[in-house]
């Protein structure tokens, strides 16, 4: 068991080394380090404390002690000398503390070299108080760098914090060794050691050595090291001789606790009262001859001195020794390995915590100012005096000093302590070892609770109707207090529809049923299904019309008497309607596009009938199938001398009126902003006009009568449209495509273009002046060609002014155009001033004679033919590029003016004339190329007017009729016989083989 | 704003101390390095315990400053007892109890422990009321 120690001594001595080095820091919290005298004073008190109960024992003690020194010089002296130091320290109180009371601390010095003689034992005492201050300072420093050395290396691991403390501790104990040691000299292989070796020495030779000799080893011991080595190899001899005796010992000792005193030991019950402690003394006393004995009182002391906390005074280092032996006993190899670690783990503890040992030392000082303070109360029981000393010493009073107080005092506790201390011993054991095991690490942060901060709003409504107050309501509509809601839901439903009607759905609904409100509309082609309605009606209308008159023959007179002999079939239009009443025909114009729609213009009435209207020409909108009343009735402001409808579909009527002014109506205008009048028991809406030129574009129009008005459009003989057809697609093709020409006496021929407007304005139009509100057709003067200088810059100037009566396009060319002139010639001309030729076209009688060319008509078949009939009664046939007539009729009529003359629409040699005698006349050139095939007198009802209507696409219901106006205002149509209406074959070759052989 | 301080009180237990170290002479050691399975700390089931406990004092509980050191220390007290119970053996059991009053001040807590991770483990149970908050934090340490 001691081979380990004797096998590793230099191991340990470097413990020993920090431990010693340790302990004065543990010291030097308070005195040892600040004042090297406190130590002393402390010591004293301590001792004074002590004295009285000590004195007796202490008396014993020592002679017991000497005798035991001298006695087991060589074999016991370790023990002999702890005891005797222990007895040295108690008793050197006694005989100082006289005198320090009143000589202070000086006196000391003195007082020992008085009592040098006395007894070594208390001039040792005296060396060693003296030698703390010393000691001290060189320890602080020591430690001081070593600390530094220590720390330095390893500030990071905290663990080793732990480790240190233990160690701390263990040096605690150990640090008593080296005390020990320095008195007996033993274990000192190192500096420290030898350093209190010779202490050691003195204190283990006592009898040889002398105190002045001792303090100048003291002297030396800080600077010859080399004499301390030296030693030191006498010291292992030594040591090796002392663990001998320690074998013997422990044995003994062993021995001696099972018998006398098992309550010492310390395991078992140390509890006892201080009489058994006592008692214990005595024996011990008595058994102090045997250096074995040393021993157990050295525990006895080690156990006070644990009890005044752990405090580790040189004069209980020997206690620790013992417990050392036991320790030793215990642990055998493993302390001394242990040890060995647990030393170099402190040499690579962390970076000095200096704080922290502060705080332990710290700690440790305030335990043990506990402790002293208990054992101060406890003093106060014996003498109030030393207790009040104590207290104002308390403070500083080293640790060392409070186990003197305890070993009377508290026994129970220190046994207890030193309990636990063991247990503690083993636990830091336990620890290193399996810190060797573990590997311990900083776990993350873990957080426990992480509560928000809450905000204002919450914290309100968290304490809300905790407190005072209440919310009774909110409410929108405050002074509604009936009401208990506070905003009622807007219900809402999304619905869509879309316009124009494309696809399957039309509308729909977010609503209740979306899929079901989606209405599958059929797909309406409007503008399909109101032309097509607008045909059927008019359809439908003729079909009434016509099962209306068929039982009511009374109705139309002309049935029976009215038909012609050169007609089959005649009907009569309604004219007889109130505002028609004493009214004559002025004119009656035919439709080229719509062969059934006729105009008539209505003069003046001969008797008032109606203010609003009297004042106003009427024109009269006809459908031939449809006689029972006119499609629409046009009022005119002056009088029209002439009209035309539009080409292809006649929505539009122009008329030229005597005033130089062209007006326009819009057939389709919507009879709403028209002016109602009602007659008798139906309303009437009579148009004015859509535009006029009326006082307008001055500089450009009219400013005599208008002659004629021309639609000029592209080639009209192309193809017709169809009645009924409401899917012409001449309708969307031409559309307005086409200009309009206007020609008034003075020779001055206007074209005008017709403009649709895309929007009509309610309001009416500030810049369109002319137009009627609402209204969506305008003119817009395009060009003026004047007739007049062209001819009369001729050969004709002499004549004065030449008046042109009528113009006529040629329909394959709408660019040329031919003028009637009063003078019997016609003149040719185009639009964009080219020359042509002829330049004029000139009757068969040469010279110029005064002669109206009347009327003229072109061909409408594409022959470039054209009929004039003049006032002379003549009627010749030209050909376009020759001047003169292919043909020339001059007595046809007898002389009479001829007024009328009418290319046959379905015959192309076919042409009907009229003279002013109201007489017919039907031509055939392919039957007779010499005068009129029929002539027919209308009387005793004049005729005033006469248009030619037919249509030859029809199949086999091709028709040519005439309506024919008469002086009474009637107005009939009277269809022509077949003969002349249905056409023959071949009858264009024909007519123009006819045409070449007249020339 | 006022910031009521928590009251708090942590006891700790040594369970299952061995003693085979006593004999001196022993030079075998009784370390166990590990946990059994079943005596692991579980810190699921623990917190179960802990939270019983809490729900069962806590329920109608009422922040007063007079009573809460009392508090704590009952908590800590109960819930370390129960937790010697559960048989986590050779385990050191470590119970904090933080209780404090709902101001609507924010509170941050955090642990953080020098363990070995292996054997170690924490759980950590919050009880809130509208007065109070209470945490309770229990550490098991290993003893090898």
């Amino acid at each position: 068991m001691d081979l380990p120690e004797n096998k590793e001594p230099k191991p340990r001595d470097p413990d020993r080394d920090t431990k010693y080095r340790e302990r004065p820091g543990e010291r030097d919290g308070h005195p040892a380090r600040d004042n090297p005298h406190g130590d002393r004073d402390r010591e004293k008190q301590r001792e004074r404390k002590k004295d009285a109960r000590d004195r007796d024992k202490e008396r014993h003690k020592e002679k017991s002690r000497e005798q035991d020194t001298e006695k087991s010089h060589s074999k016991g002296k370790d023990r002999g000398d702890k005891d005797r130091d222990r007895r040295a320290r108690r008793e050197e109180p006694r005989q100082t503390a006289a005198h320090h009371n009143l000589l202070g601390r000086q006196p000391l010095d003195r007082a020992e070299c008085r009592m040098g003689a006395v007894s070594k034992v208390r001039t040792e005492e005296k060396e060693r108080r003296d030698e703390d201050p010393e000691r001290g300072d060189e320890e602080r420093e020591r430690r001081y760098r070593e600390r530094k050395l220590q720390y330095g290396d390893s500030k990071d691991n905290p663990l080793k914090y732990w480790l240190y403390k233990e160690e701390g501790e263990k040096r605690h104990r150990k640090q008593k060794e080296p005390d020990r040691e320095r008195k007996h000299g033993e274990k000192s292989s190192t500096r420290e050691r030898r350093e209190k070796y010779p202490k050691g020495k003195s204190n283990s030779f006592p009898d040889k050595e002398g105190e002045e000799r001792h303090k100048e080893k003291r002297h030396k011991e800080g600077f010859h090291f080399d004499e301390e080595r030296r030693q030191s190899d006498m010291d292992k001899k030594e040591r090796l001789l002392r663990e001998d005796l320690k074998k013997r010992e422990s044995k003994s000792s062993e021995h001696r606790r099972r018998g006398a005193s098992s309550r010492r030991d310390p395991t078992s019950s140390r509890e006892g009262p201080c009489a058994l402690w006592y008692a214990e003394n005595l024996v011990r006393n008595n058994e102090k001859d045997k250096d074995s004995r040393g021993k157990e009182v050295e525990k006895e002391d080690f156990d006070s001195e644990s009890a005044g906390g752990d405090e580790y005074t040189a004069c209980f280092e020997d206690d620790f020794e013992d417990y050392e032996d036991d320790f030793e006993v215990c642990d055998g190899d493993d302390d001394g390995s242990d040890e060995l670690g647990a030393r170099e783990k402190i040499e690579e503890l962390p970076l000095a915590r200096k704080k922290e040992i502060q705080e332990v030392q710290k700690a440790i000082n305030a335990e043990n100012e506990r402790v002293s303070e208990l054992s101060c109360r406890l003093a106060q029981k014996q003498g109030p005096l030393e207790g009040e000393r104590a207290l104002k010493t308390g403070a500083n009073s080293s640790p060392a000093r409070t186990p003197v107080c305890g070993i009377f005092v508290d026994f129970a506790t220190a046994s207890h302590r030193e309990k636990s201390r063991t247990q503690a011993l083993k636990q830091k054991m336990r620890s290193t070892r399996l810190l060797r095991l573990l590997d311990l690490d900083f776990s993350f942060t873990f957080s426990l609770l992480d509560l928000p901060p809450v905000n204002e709003y919450d914290m309100y409504i968290r304490n809300f109707g905790k407190k005072n107050t209440k919310q009774a309501y909110v409410q929108y509509n405050e002074d509604a207090v009936d009401r208990d809601v506070q905003t009622e839901e807007i219900e809402t439903r999304g619905v869509w529809t879309q316009h124009p009607a494309e696809g399957a759905t039309v509308s729909g609904g977010s609503g209740s049923g979306e899929l079901r409100d989606v209405a599958t509309a059929p797909k309406v082609d409007t503008p399909r299904l109101s032309s097509f309605l607008r045909a059927a009606c008019q359809v439908i209308a003729v079909l009434l019309e016509e099962d209306r008159v068929g039982p009511e023959p009374g109705w139309s007179p002309g049935t029976q008497d009215g038909t012609l002999p050169v007609s089959d079939r005649s009907s009569q239009l309604n004219a007889s309607l109130p505002f028609l009443q004493n009214r004559t025909v002025l004119c009656l114009c035919a439709s080229q596009g719509q062969s059934q729609t006729v105009v008539s213009v209505h003069g003046l009435p001969g008797a008032p009938f109606a203010p609003a209207l009297d004042g106003r020409y009427v024109l009269c909108v006809w459908d031939i199938w449809q006689p029972s009343g006119p499609q629409k009735v046009l009022i005119c402001e002056s009088k029209v001398t002439c009209c035309c409808f539009s080409p292809f579909k006649a929505f539009l009527l122009f008329a030229g009126t005597v005033h130089g002014s062209v007006v326009v109506w819009d057939l389709r205008e919507d009879s709403g902003i028209h002016r109602y009048v009602k007659l008798g028991d139906c309303f009437w809406t009579f148009r004015t006009a859509t535009f006029s030129t009326d006082g307008i574009l001055t500089s450009v129009n009219h400013c005599s009568p208008v002659q004629a008005v021309e639609p000029v459009s592209t080639p009209v003989y192309r193809k017709q449209s169809f009645v009924l057809s409401p899917f012409s697609t001449q309708e969307e093709m031409s559309g307005l495509s086409f200009h309009v020409a206007s020609l008034d006496e003075s020779g001055v021929l206007n074209v005008w273009v017709v403009v649709e407007l895309p929007k009509a304005d309610i309001a009416g139009s500030v810049s369109d002046l002319g137009l009627i509100p609402g209204g969506r057709v305008k003119l817009v003067h395009s060009a003026v060609v004047r007739l007049s200088d062209g001819l009369s810059h001729t050969r004709f100037e002499f004549w004065g002014a030449m008046q042109t009566l009528n113009v006529k396009f040629l329909p394959s060319d709408p660019s040329h155009f031919i003028v009637g002139t009063d003078v019997g010639l016609i003149s040719h001309g185009t639009r964009q001033d080219l020359k042509v030729s002829p330049k004029l076209y000139k009757p068969q009688q040469p010279g110029m004679r005064p002669v109206k060319v009347n009327v003229i008509d072109f061909s409408p078949f594409g022959e470039p033919v054209f009929l004039a009939g003049c006032s002379d009664g003549s009627i010749r046939l030209h050909q376009l590029t020759s001047e003169r007539p292919v043909l020339q009729w001059d007595g046809s009529t007898d002389g009479h003016a001829v007024i009328g003359l009418h290319w046959s629409l379905t015959r192309p040699a076919v042409f009907l004339a009229q003279d002013d005698t109201s007489c017919i006349y039907v031509w055939d050139l392919l039957g007779s190329d010499l005068g009129p095939v029929a002539k027919q007198l209308i009387s005793p009802d004049r005729l005033v007017a006469m248009t030619v209507v037919g249509e030859a696409e029809k199949a086999n219901g091709s028709f040519l009729a005439l309506v024919l106006a008469r002086a009474s205002g009637r107005v009939d149509v009277q269809y022509l016989k077949r003969t002349w209406a249905a056409p023959v074959a071949d009858e264009l070759r024909k007519l123009q083989l006819l045409l070449r052989e007249a020339l | 704003m006022t910031s009521s301080t928590p009251a708090s009180f942590t006891t700790g237990t040594a369970d299952g101390l061995p003693e085979t170290e006593k004999n001196a002479g022993e030079s075998e050691n009784t370390y166990i390095l590990r946990p059994i399975f079943q005596q692991r700390f579980r810190p699921s089931v623990v917190k179960e315990c802990i939270h019983a406990v809490l729900k069962e004092e806590l329920a109608n509980a009422e922040y007063s400053p007079e009573e809460m050191p009392q508090l704590t220390k009952r908590l800590s007290e109960t819930i370390k007892d129960k937790l010697k119970e559960m048989g986590f053996d050779r385990y050191k059991m470590v119970v904090q109890v933080v209780i404090g009053e709902q101001r609507g001040e924010g509170v941050f807590m955090a642990a953080r422990c020098f363990w070995d991770a292996d054997t170690d483990n924490y759980t950590c149970d919050v009880f809130m009321n509208d007065s109070l908050f209470c945490v309770v934090a229990a550490f098991g340490c290993f003893y090898y």
